[in-house]
């Protein structure tokens, strides 16, 4: 090892004692600037002719600390022990501003890659962030307990590395300000001792940061995860107090308070080169175009160390990373023949965001305005799409990468903009995971199973999965050449889809079903020039919608077999058996960053589209979830957390059933999975995740719903809200028994539900009837009595206000209740003619039972509506009809019988089918009224009174009998449940 | 001591204490779908995959043997409340770590039959060990210093520890009786080999808390 002496010379005197120094080189190294921290000057040397007196420049009342120059050699930045950072044009020296002040001397400044952004920090306890054109505070980053010592800047604009006198490090995330890791006591502890500074580097690829280490080394640590790599460990006996990278990051010069420097081949972790001095070097700098090492020491003697690296081995400046390229341009000093390299570089990086606020503040000129919108622009489209697509730090890696393209892509749609504007949503699956490196997400998460994908090398490992092992088909995993990213499974199989990348890898649908008769029934359709946005899988078809608009159906067999245009750009699709439900943008988003999305359900079996429309989201948020419910109600989720089920109520509306807001823990976020009719199936993520991991094995939780009620003066939100939804329920089913009807399907399970649901309803309204009474709201009491739907719950509100001393109350109920009968009487009286029309029923009954069916039930649809709109209780006009039966039914029957029974079988079907309204009418009169197991008499002679006016037609008119053997041919089959269900609902 | 070195006199085997444990709720995340199985301890259920619900530690286990459930694993079984817990022990001489009843017999049963359910099996299992040792122990040396009473109270006390000190205890809190009233001795002597088994037999009650 050669053992040269380099001569130093000195450039600054000070005092005596130790004081850090700094020593910089310019751009084209011209120009060498040194500075002292014992003196208030800063010095310009001519390093070709170092005999020449430097220019000095005094503007410092205090010994000057820190040195940095922008990337482009045009500005450069000094503090001081004075609290002051100055800057000045480069080389003139022409002094330009004091940009910022502090209350405790300055100790590291630093410049971004872009020269727009200064760093400073010292003594005090925060990080300043001064956007150079305007000296505006960007941001104070404050976590360091320590005075700061060394800063630098990540050479691709994420992130701010720090680390203070104590040894702590920190990484910042520019973007926000926040603190990304603390390690603490990494690097030593400096004391008090101002003339050594911790200092840390990150390498010219920005891949690695550089932090002295408490064993005499240095210590690299991870550019995304902080992470140790390794050490460079070698034949320092004392800690290394400063380190430099060389241009092209290959070898690093480190400086030790042993007062050696040795030179570094980074890759093979070797010394290569060493020098001893008289006193302690406390900076280096790589000389940025040929091989040399200025240095200077803590006497402020300074010099230059030619041919460091030798010559055997690359040139320092060899290979310098483009990120490092000179394509930086400082914006204080704007330089017009450089713009297209400033735009690159700083559309290229998200590190600016200050500028956002601050850079249009006080433009210089006309031009910059314009320029700095555009770059205004990218980066907010950075932003969003960070925020789209990366909540954590893990896929930061991902993210930089994502919106370097994405912002390369859109630089030239994006510069004829010049305001800011919110982002379309992009497409998405529902329940799909963000893709994770190394790990494995979603492609599809469902109440029925999930599909996951992982990345190995080059291709992709998909696995599907059923939530029931025991039943769900077991489906091996493949692998996928195509690097599927998009994919939705039902029962039947799963369809699978992929962005086109490049030219080779074209947009690509796979389907596979589960199971099939014939081998290799998997299918595939390539597009050219056509990308798959969305997929989704219905009963036996399979929908792809693409970046054409175009929304494709083939069959489950491949068959291509509609191809609809869209009218916007597909947000996402679901389909549920034949129904399928698509989301696409209607226009742009609204300036108060509202997407406009529309939807449209198509029936892909009938080719009709029953219903188009409006998608509301809360104000500001985006469509996060959509799909059906387990009943096959369409529904979406939004980033707000408030969860909308499609009703056909009002002609088609959302309604607003759960707002994660009410319903959050702190710390909690819902990803929805699915719902049914009360409960959210959704999956619970600590924050600040917003998504589950796929292992260990997420688990749902049920949550329930809730209408977002205001706070009423009764205080009973519970009761209303179940009040409201048991409402939603019984709409939903009397639908849905209305739809199976006009189908000729059997009712009965539907019926017997909704009959379910109508008596837990009668509980609800008597509990707010007396929480009403109680707090003395007897309007509102009244009207709830109108809504009970069985006599025997009046009745009970009657005696309840009567117990509650409210006599007046009690009075109105009875009125009700009275009015009730009457009305019942009335349409018992419209209803004869009707059973004329049984009549023919019955004679239709024998010859075909299927049009029976219909008939019936559009003949009963007009009592029942015009029963149900009164609202006054249509049991008992069944009541009284069947009261009626018993009445002539007997005496019918003698004559009758035979024929009777014969029918009763099928007349059964045909009053099961005829309509919801009367068998479920009679169910709930019949507790009652008892008389199907034991006649009652008395029942019977209270009826008779009723319906005495009627009478005197009755006996006479053959059609009773008609009608009697229809009913009590339901009256039968009722009978014959195995249970009744209201044994348990009356109980109360 | 007495009891451990004696299991024959304990009024319970292991398996048995652990058979009563088995009536414990666990939380399982079934992955089949199954309607509500009606008991006469109650109504368990209804059964969806990947949605968790409440059953008995024996009906948990005859699932997860089947491959029909995941069993989760309570909130104390954690790592760092179990270390809490052990500090604890170990800290306070005299009192002792709130834990389940049946801690014991629970986290036996989870290690035999779901160990695949519970992160870091090996060192829950050492610490639940130690526990256990650490507790037995302040347990015995807790009882070398009892003396002339009528009962014994230690709280947070599980079933197999209290199983396993019982019978000590109850003989010995017998004999404190006998020499406190001389004139009773023939009475208790006669009766003492068929009735002690009786009044022994109480103690089965105050088992469930």
């Amino acid at each position: 090892m050669k053992i040269k002496s380099l001569k130093l010379r000195e450039a600054h005197k000070g005092s005596a004692n130790a004081s850090f120094c700094s020593i910089l080189w310019d751009l084209n190294a011209h120009h060498l600037v040194t500075a002292s921290s014992s003196e208030p000057s800063i010095s310009i040397h001519d390093p070709l002719l170092p005999s020449n007196p430097p220019r000095v420049l005094r503007h410092h009342r205090d010994g000057v600390t820190a040195l940095a120059l922008s990337p482009n050699s045009t500005c450069l930045s000094s503090g001081s022990i004075d609290h002051s950072v100055k800057l000045y044009k480069f080389p003139g020296g022409e002094f330009e501003t004091n940009i910022t002040r502090f209350t405790l001397p300055i100790r590291a400044l630093a410049f971004n890659k872009s020269g727009s952004m200064l760093a400073a920090a010292g003594d005090d306890e925060g990080i300043k962030l001064i956007n150079t054109i305007d000296g505006s505070i960007a941001r104070v980053l404050k976590g360091h307990r320590g005075p700061v010592t060394g800063l630098a800047f990540d050479p691709n604009g994420e992130y701010l590395a720090s680390i203070d006198s104590i040894g702590t490090v920190i990484y910042w995330e520019l973007q926000s300000g926040r603190t990304l890791y603390t390690l603490k006591g990494v690097a030593p502890d400096t004391g008090s001792d101002t003339s050594i500074l911790n200092v840390l580097s990150w390498s010219p690829d920005g891949e690695t940061l550089a932090v002295p280490g408490l064993k005499n080394d240095i210590v690299m640590y991870d550019r995304d995860t902080a992470e140790k790599l390794f050490t460079l460990r070698g034949d320092h006996t004392q800690p290394i107090c400063f380190m430099s990278w060389s241009p092209n990051g290959k070898y690093m010069a480190t400086s030790s308070l042993d007062k050696q420097i040795l030179i570094w081949d980074v890759n093979r972790k070797q010394d290569i080169d060493r020098q001893k001095f008289d006193d302690r070097i406390c900076c280096m700098a790589w000389k940025p175009i040929g091989n040399a090492l200025a240095v200077i020491d803590v006497m402020g003697k300074y010099g230059v160390w030619e041919s460091v690296v030798p010559s055997s081995m690359k040139s320092p400046t060899e290979d310098i990373p483009s990120s490092r390229s000179k394509n930086s341009n400082g914006l204080l000093f704007f330089d017009e023949e450089d713009e297209e390299d400033q735009e690159l570089s700083m559309s290229g990086s998200l590190s600016d965001l200050g500028e956002d606020s601050h850079g249009e503040s006080e433009p210089p000129s006309r031009k910059r305005l314009r320029k700095q919108s555009v770059i205004d622009d990218d980066q907010h489209e950075d932003v969003y799409n960070e925020l789209n697509l990366c909540t954590k730090t893990e896929y930061r890696k991902k993210v930089h990468r994502i919106n370097k393209e994405s912002s390369d892509k859109e630089r030239d749609g994006s510069r004829s903009m010049m305001t800011f504007r919110p982002k379309m949503q992009e497409a998405f699956q529902p329940g799909s995971t963000p893709p994770q490196p190394g790990k494995r997400n979603f492609l599809c998460y469902n109440m029925l199973g999930s599909i996951t994908t992982i990345k190995h090398d080059e291709y992709s490992h998909i696995e599907i999965d059923f939530h029931d092992t025991s039943t769900g088909p077991r489906v091996p995993p493949m692998t996928d050449y195509y690097g599927f990213t998009m994919a939705s499974l039902n029962e039947n199989g799963s369809v699978f889809a992929n962005p086109c990348k490049g030219e080779k890898n074209m947009s690509t649908l796979m389907y596979r079903p589960f199971s099939s008769w014939a081998n290799n029934s998997e299918w595939y359709m390539r597009f050219e020039g056509e990308e798959v946005k969305a997929v989704a899988l219905g009963g036996t078809w399979v929908a792809a919608v693409t970046s054409l608009n175009f929304l494709r159906i083939y069959t489950d067999g491949g068959l291509q077999k509609h191809i609809l245009s869209l009218n916007g750009p597909v947000v996402t699709a679901a389909g549920f058996k034949d129904e399928l439900a698509i989301v696409t943008h209607i226009s742009d988003c609204l300036p108060s960053n509202e997407q406009m999305l529309e939807f449209r359900i198509f029936n892909i079996s009938k080719g009709t589209q029953p219903f188009k429309g409006h998608l509301p989201l809360t104000p500001g948020s985006y469509l996060t979830w959509f799909g059906f419910t387990e009943e096959g109600q369409l529904s979406s989720y939004d980033s707000k957390g408030v969860l909308r089920v499609f009703t056909s109520q009002y002609g088609g509306n959302w309604l607003p059933l759960f707002s994660a807001s009410k319903e959050r823990k702190s710390g909690e976020n819902y990803w929805v999975v699915g719902l049914n009719v009360s409960k959210l199936f959704c999956i619970v993520c600590k924050n600040p995740d917003s998504f589950p991991q796929v292992l260990p094995k997420p688990v749902l939780t049920l949550l329930n719903l809730s209408f977002p009620l205001a706070s009423s003066d009764l205080g009973e939100e519970a009761l209303e809200n179940e009040f409201m939804l048991n409402n939603l329920h019984l709409s939903q089913i009397q639908k849905r028994i209305e739809v199976m009807a006009d189908e000729g399907l059997d009712t009965t399970p539907l019926d017997d539900e909704a009959f379910d649901i109508e008596a837990a309803q009668d509980r609800c309204i008597f509990r707010l009837i007396a929480s009403c009474c109680n707090g003395d709201k007897l309007v509102r009491a009244t009207e709830l009595v109108k809504l009970l739907s069985v006599e025997k719950s009046v009745r009970g509100a009657i005696q309840l206000a009567t117990a509650l001393k409210l006599p007046i109350l009690a009075e109105r109920f009875n009125n009700i209740l009275e009015e009730r009968l009457q009305s019942k009487t009335e349409v018992l009286k419209t209803s004869l003619p009707r059973s004329k029309h049984d009549r023919n029923v019955k004679a239709d009954v024998a010859a075909s039972m299927a049009l029976t069916a219909t008939e019936r039930s559009e003949i009963s649809e007009p009592t029942f509506s015009s029963s149900s709109a009164k609202l006054s209780a249509p049991l008992l006009i069944k009541k009284v009809k069947s009261s009626d039966r018993v009445k002539f039914g007997k005496p019918k029957t003698d004559g009758d019988q035979t024929a009777c029974l014969e029918d009763s079988r099928e007349v059964n079907d045909a009053g099961k089918n005829a309509g919801p309204s009367q068998v479920k009418n009679l169910q709930t009169q019949r507790p009652s009224n008892p008389f199907l197991k034991l006649p009652n008499n008395q029942e019977e002679k209270k009826v008779e009174e009723v319906m005495s006016e009627s009478q005197s037609q009755g006996p006479s008119n053959p059609f009773f009998k008609s009608s009697n053997k229809v009913r009590e041919a339901t009256g039968i089959q009722q009978s014959h449940r195995p249970s009744n269900p209201f044994l348990k609902s009356t109980a109360k | 001591m007495a009891g451990q070195s004696d299991p024959h006199i304990s009024l319970f085997s292991a398996e048995e204490v652990e058979f009563m444990a088995e009536d414990e709720l666990i939380e399982i995340v079934p992955n089949m779908r199954m309607d509500p199985l009606n008991f006469i301890c109650g109504d368990f259920g209804p059964f969806l995959p990947q949605i968790a619900t409440q059953v008995p530690m024996w009906l948990a286990v005859a699932l997860k043997k089947r491959g029909k459930c995941a069993i989760r694993p309570p909130l104390w079984m954690s790592v760092e409340n179990l270390t809490k817990v052990l500090e604890g022990e170990r800290d306070s001489q005299g009192a002792f770590q709130v834990l389940p009843f049946h801690y014991v017999e629970i986290s036996r049963l989870l290690f035999d039959h779901a160990r695949d359910d519970i992160p870091d099996m090996y060192m829950v299992r050492s610490l639940i060990e130690d526990i256990r040792d650490v507790r037995v122990h302040k347990v015995e040396t807790s009882l070398e210093k009892f003396s002339g009473t009528s009962a014994v109270k230690i709280p947070n006390l599980s079933a197999m520890e209290v199983n396993i000190i019982r019978p000590f205890v109850g003989r010995a809190l017998q004999a404190f009786y006998k020499h406190d009233n001389p004139e009773k001795i023939p009475d208790v002597d006669r009766a003492s080999s068929g009735q002690t088994r009786v009044a022994n037999n109480e103690p089965r009650r105050p088992l469930r808390r």
